[in-house]
């Protein structure tokens, strides 16, 4: 009866280790769940990388995209500045701040809980707009350069 | 002297005619769904595209930057733009241009909803490829607005990352594109 007892009895290095390995594959499991069920924070949440003005930002593109692109692209910004046109963009609305001398211009897309406040916004207000910054190129339709942002929210 | 003034109003006016023909957006949107049974995160929206339509020669072209697809989930966002898919610090822009075949079809004077056939190249990942697709054409007044609803082969464009291998981004992927012209 005590030998079948001591049969069943575990080595507690292989206890220890089916643990520790149990513990592994759930803190793993864990991760990958939370890596693929992770969203976006909300954009008004996030520390702005730099803060620029829209006709400076408009510049530095102009002059040097590829370097302006280094530098801001999926990178959080504020830019300040005076809205220069509202386009509807599906069932959405975008801000357009424009270079009246180039037309060039930086386009701002909402994140979706930020288009009621997008929405309450008039051209030619000055505002401040924090999104995440996806970079510039040249528009060979337009023929200027744009530069876009998503996910973006009014600063208040 | 006369005669020169006029010459050049009227190349003036046949200009200005013509510039009015293209209809130009700067917030069109393109929806992208590749999502599987196995994942359902592979799904952006680019809301910034540029487009114009001719409507005298049907011209149409569009320019969307590929890091303007917004996802709801970062790790999928990033490998979208990462080397193995669309690779957009090296091809950080899409475009296609092209024409509308059957031009007739379509009254841009008239109220209604048409059927275009559109035909062009698609510049995508570096990659060139011939596209002909149908487009829902709606005039309303001076506001004409299109609507597409396509598929593309990834791996005809040179995109066959492990993730499209493992079954869980589409082959396929869907796109819808809304051109809102005024």
């Amino acid at each position: 009866m005590n030998m079948m007892a001591s049969n069943r009895k575990m080595n507690p290095w292989i206890k220890r280790l089916l643990i520790g390995g149990l513990l592994l594959l759930l803190a793993g499991g864990g991760a990958v769940w939370y890596i693929f069920n992770e969203k976006f924070t909300d954009t008004s949440e996030r520390k702005a990388a730099f803060t620029v003005n829209a006709i400076d930002l408009i510049h530095e593109f102009q002059q040097s995209d590829s370097l302006a692109n280094k530098k801001y692209a999926e990178k959080i910004i504020t830019v300040n500045g005076r809205i220069s046109e509202l386009e509807a963009a599906d069932t959405t609305i975008n801000v357009k701040m424009i270079d009246t001398l180039t037309d060039a211009y930086i386009i701002f897309a909402f994140q979706q809980q930020h288009l009621k406040e997008a929405k309450q916004l008039k051209e030619g207000d000055s505002v401040s707009i924090k999104g995440s910054c996806s970079g510039g190129a040249y528009s060979e339709i337009l023929e200027t350069e744009f530069i876009t942002f998503k996910r973006c929210a009014v600063n208040k | 002297m006369k005669k020169s003034i006029i010459l050049f109003a009227l190349v003036g006016l046949v200009t200005v005619s013509f510039a009015q023909k293209k209809k130009t957006t700067t917030s069109a949107t393109i929806n992208f769904d590749a999502t599987t049974s196995k994942d359902a995160l592979p799904k952006a929206e680019n809301k910034t595209v540029v487009a114009a339509l001719n409507t005298k020669t049907g011209d149409v072209a569009f320019e969307a930057i590929i890091k303007n697809f917004s996802f709801t989930n970062p790790k999928i966002q990033e490998h979208f733009n990462g080397a193995s898919w669309m690779d957009s610090d090296k091809f950080p822009k899409a475009t296609f241009k092209g024409k509308i075949t059957n031009l007739a079809a379509v009254n841009f004077k008239t109220d209604g909803t048409y059927s275009a056939t559109v035909t062009g190249n698609l510049i995508m990942h570096g990659v060139t490829k011939p596209v002909t697709t149908t487009a829902t054409v709606v005039v309303k007044g001076k506001a004409v607005t299109t609507t597409s609803n396509f598929t593309v082969a990834l791996a005809d464009y040179g995109v066959n990352g492990p993730a499209i291998g493992a079954g869980k981004v589409a082959t396929e992927p869907k796109i819808s594109v809304v051109a809102e012209f005024k």
